[in-house]
């Protein structure tokens, strides 16, 4: 009892403690913009990681409803604002991309066309995702008689479409409901998880094990590889895809032609190779591989080219990062 | 350069070492009087001077201070490159431990030597840079061991095969259509290559560290040469032929110390506009060149007749590679490891150009978008589209930038004129008139 209380209790400091340190960040760089973005995103990601523990811990736990109505509608507003800012697989992805920064080692693009093709592929991986279970199931029936109801669960788990958004996250939120375990590491990659609770063979263990490998290790050598075609990012780019739902996002990127050379920088610096912020003439940038990261607002060195806009407030502007904008903006002339 | 000697020459004509020695100190003296002539009007053009254009005017002497300083960098084992077109990655140049200096002629005289090798219908920049060449008048280009060349016009491509009589040339293959993937690529090897021939040619790798070093010195000079225009941006404190010569200074300047000097004369300026201290009247027509480069010392022509000229008017921009395009674009570097750094060298040189030679989908739609952005940021109330007779892509691309400008009715006036100062009479006829123009939509 006590165990648990000093437990909780820690666990309390700590997300107070991530909290504040996300907050003072936003302070701090509201007041002194040449604070880097990416360090800005590493607090934020770490403070939604910890908000996203406490979510799935809490007791009793939330209707998932409620999560799920949550995510539609900010969903629509932000578009993947998530997935740049807060999904703590980037954030686990991001950490790789930093260690292998320091490492020095050079990170590798994949060729434009495979990354398109894996963009608009993410709605065949979900698909499969989708069916995967069904074929398991019809390979490996569980020797549970009760078959009627257990195919009613495994039909429905896929299409529950929280699961689709939040599953993935689950493993780096809440290790210990995963069902695959290594010795005692816990690799356990959730929806293969999920799928493993009516299926105990081999193939689908092999299986999961060299899909959270080759995820894990691609993103070390290639940015965000997982971003580029993962089912949550589909579930929302199918969301932006709508003619309706067009107006609708609140924050989006925009550009302005006139102050832009067309240097380039945005397209290479960009994590998952978004080609539009560097093709499109100007105005609102419309792609649902933009996951709103920000970099390319931040390495662009032009000011006021590039935007991201809250409405028609921006929010942040590409600005002159050469130089310390506190300076910059006490010298106003005239 | 004794191997080179011994060529056989297929353009450059044979001179005799006397008419060489003869020619050489007769133009010599005659662009030391200019240099000094036009220093001394820019003094007298604004009374009170920044205390710390004095280091500019020492250094713009060309045969001068920065020519006995690479000399001795020489003796020590310092190799010089020199470059003949801002497409040449000076970066590279200073991690390999070696000099970049630009080599473009401005003297009036050598294109009349260098008529003998080509046609007076080619571009002045290019015989001129011949004709100093012939007559071993230009410091800079004898003092460099290697010239990369960026074969970007007509002109500087023939020009590279020209001075390759005598000089070790290393060409470079720019492509015309500049967003394209496979022109990006093309581009970048070519930057590879350029780093292994420096490599080989100074025998000093180029590691991840002094190209990092080499990339921060242009950051910092990138930084303070935005914070000089940033001055220009509001009422003039700050003459435009004083502006343009520190600018141009840097390609052959010392880069870190050129960019301790510009810091000073930034901060000078800056009380200044505390002080309210303006060079001239602020209703000035505020005037901006574009066109073809306009190279130190004898180029000056015109911008003493915008600045002298009555009604008078003040340069506040330019998009010339003599000028602004040196340094406007920093290189965006992500990662800082060795391929991601010589990819953004690449990037920087070709995509952030708005050179005429381009073209793309939309023509060069980068250069007119700059224009426009040029034009509105500071201000601008009239263009000069500078051209001089042979410089074909700046006078072609004229129209559409008249159309442009039109647009946002701004004034713009094509002055076409040579490497010649006869017409200065006439020149000041038409430059005031144009000036007079502008006056007269002022008081509007």
């Amino acid at each position: 009892m006590a165990g648990e209380l000093i437990g909780s209790i820690l666990s309390l400091i700590v997300l107070v403690g991530l909290g504040t340190a996300g907050v003072l960040t936003v302070l701090i760089w509201k007041k002194n913009r040449v604070a880097r973005v990416t360090f800005l995103r590493f607090v934020i990601q770490a403070v939604g990681l910890a908000a996203l523990f406490f979510l799935f811990s809490l007791e009793p736990s939330i209707p998932l409803l409620y999560v799920l109505i949550t995510w539609f509608t900010v969903t629509l507003f932000l578009g993947r604002f998530f997935c740049g800012w807060i999904c703590p697989f980037a954030f686990i992805m991001d950490i790789e991309s930093l260690i292998r920064k320091t490492l020095k080692i050079r990170h590798r693009l994949l060729p434009d066309k495979l990354n398109i093709a894996l963009h608009k592929g993410r709605y065949l991986i979900l698909a499969v995702f989708l069916l995967l279970p069904l074929a398991l199931w019809l390979l490996n029936p569980p020797p549970n008689t009760a078959s009627a109801v257990m195919m009613a669960q495994l039909l429905a788990g896929p299409f529950r479409p929280y699961s689709i958004i939040i599953d993935p996250l689950i493993p780096f939120v809440v290790p210990w409901t995963g069902q695959l375990v290594l010795g005692s590491v816990n690799l356990s990659y959730p929806y293969i998880g999920n799928i493993l609770t009516f299926v105990e063979a081999t193939p689908g263990q092999i299986f999961a094990v060299v899909f959270v490998a080759v995820t894990l290790i691609g993103a070390f050598f290639v940015r965000r590889v997982w971003c580029r075609f993962c089912p949550a990012g589909a579930s929302i780019a199918a969301l932006n895809k709508f003619k309706a739902f067009k107006g609708v996002p609140l924050l989006y990127i925009e550009k302005d032609e006139e102050k832009c050379p067309k240097c380039g920088v945005c397209k290479r610096v960009c994590p998952v190779q978004v080609n539009d912020v560097y093709e499109q003439k100007g105005g609102k940038i419309g792609t649902s591989q933009c996951m709103l990261c920000a970099r390319c607002v931040e390495m662009c060195p032009y000011e006021d080219t590039l935007k991201i806009k809250f409405g028609n407030k921006p929010v942040f502007k590409s600005r002159n990062w050469l130089e310390s904008s506190i300076v910059n903006e006490e010298r106003k002339i005239e | 350069m004794n191997k080179n000697e011994t060529v056989e020459r297929r353009y450059l004509p044979e001179i005799s070492r006397k008419e060489i020695d003869e020619l050489k100190n007769t133009v010599k003296v005659s662009s030391q009087k200019i240099i000094a002539d036009n220093i001394e009007r820019m003094k007298k053009a604004d009374p009170h001077r920044p205390d710390a254009m004095k280091y500019f005017d020492d250094i713009a002497n060309l045969f001068g201070r920065r020519q006995q300083e690479i000399q001795a960098e020489k003796e020590k084992g310092k190799k010089v490159i020199g470059y003949l077109c801002l497409f040449a990655p000076t970066e590279l140049i200073s991690a390999a431990d070696a000099i970049p200096i630009r080599v473009n002629s401005g003297w009036y005289d050598t294109s009349k030597l260098g008529d003998r090798v080509v046609p007076v219908e080619v571009c002045p920049v290019i015989r001129s840079t011949i004709g100093a060449k012939m007559i071993e008048l230009s410091p800079f280009l004898e003092q460099s061991d290697a010239l990369i060349s960026v074969l970007t016009c007509d002109g500087m491509t023939k020009l590279s095969e020209i001075l390759s009589d005598q000089k070790t040339i290393w060409g470079m293959n720019v492509p015309r259509i500049k967003d394209s993937t496979q022109s990006l690529r093309f581009w970048s090897d070519e930057i590879r290559h350029m780093k292994t021939q420096i490599e080989t040619f100074t025998g000093n790798k180029i590691t991840r560290n002094s190209l990092k070093e080499a990339i921060t010195v242009s950051h910092r000079a990138t930084k303070v040469f935005r914070r000089l225009q940033e001055l220009r941006k509001g009422n003039p404190v700050i003459m435009g032929r004083d502006a343009m010569l520190v600018n141009q200074a840097y390609t052959w300047d010392d880069k870190k110390r050129w960019t301790e000097k510009t810091e000073a004369l930034c901060d000078e300026l800056e009380k200044r506009v505390q002080q309210k201290d303006w060079v001239c009247n602020s209703d000035t027509p505020r005037v901006m060149l574009t066109g073809t480069p306009m190279f130190w010392p004898d180029s000056w022509k015109l911008p003493t007749l915008v600045e002298e000229g009555n009604p008078q008017g003040i340069i506040v921009a330019d998009e010339q590679c003599s000028g602004e395009r040196i340094l406007s674009d920093p290189i965006g570097v992500d990662e800082w490891s060795m391929d991601d750094m010589l990819n953004a060298i690449s990037e920087r040189y070709l995509m952030a150009s708005t050179c005429p030679c381009f073209t793309s989908k939309d023509g060069n739609e980068d250069r007119i978008n700059w224009l426009l952005n040029k034009v509105k940021e500071w201000n601008v109330q009239g263009v000069i589209y500078y051209v001089i007779r042979g410089c074909m892509l700046y006078a072609m691309e004229y129209s559409r930038v008249k159309k442009a400008l039109d647009k946002i009715n701004v004034p713009v006036y094509y002055l076409d004129t040579e490497y010649t100062r006869e017409d200065v009479g006439q020149l000041k006829t038409r430059v005031e008139a144009f000036m007079e123009l502008l006056n007269a939509r002022v008081d509007f």
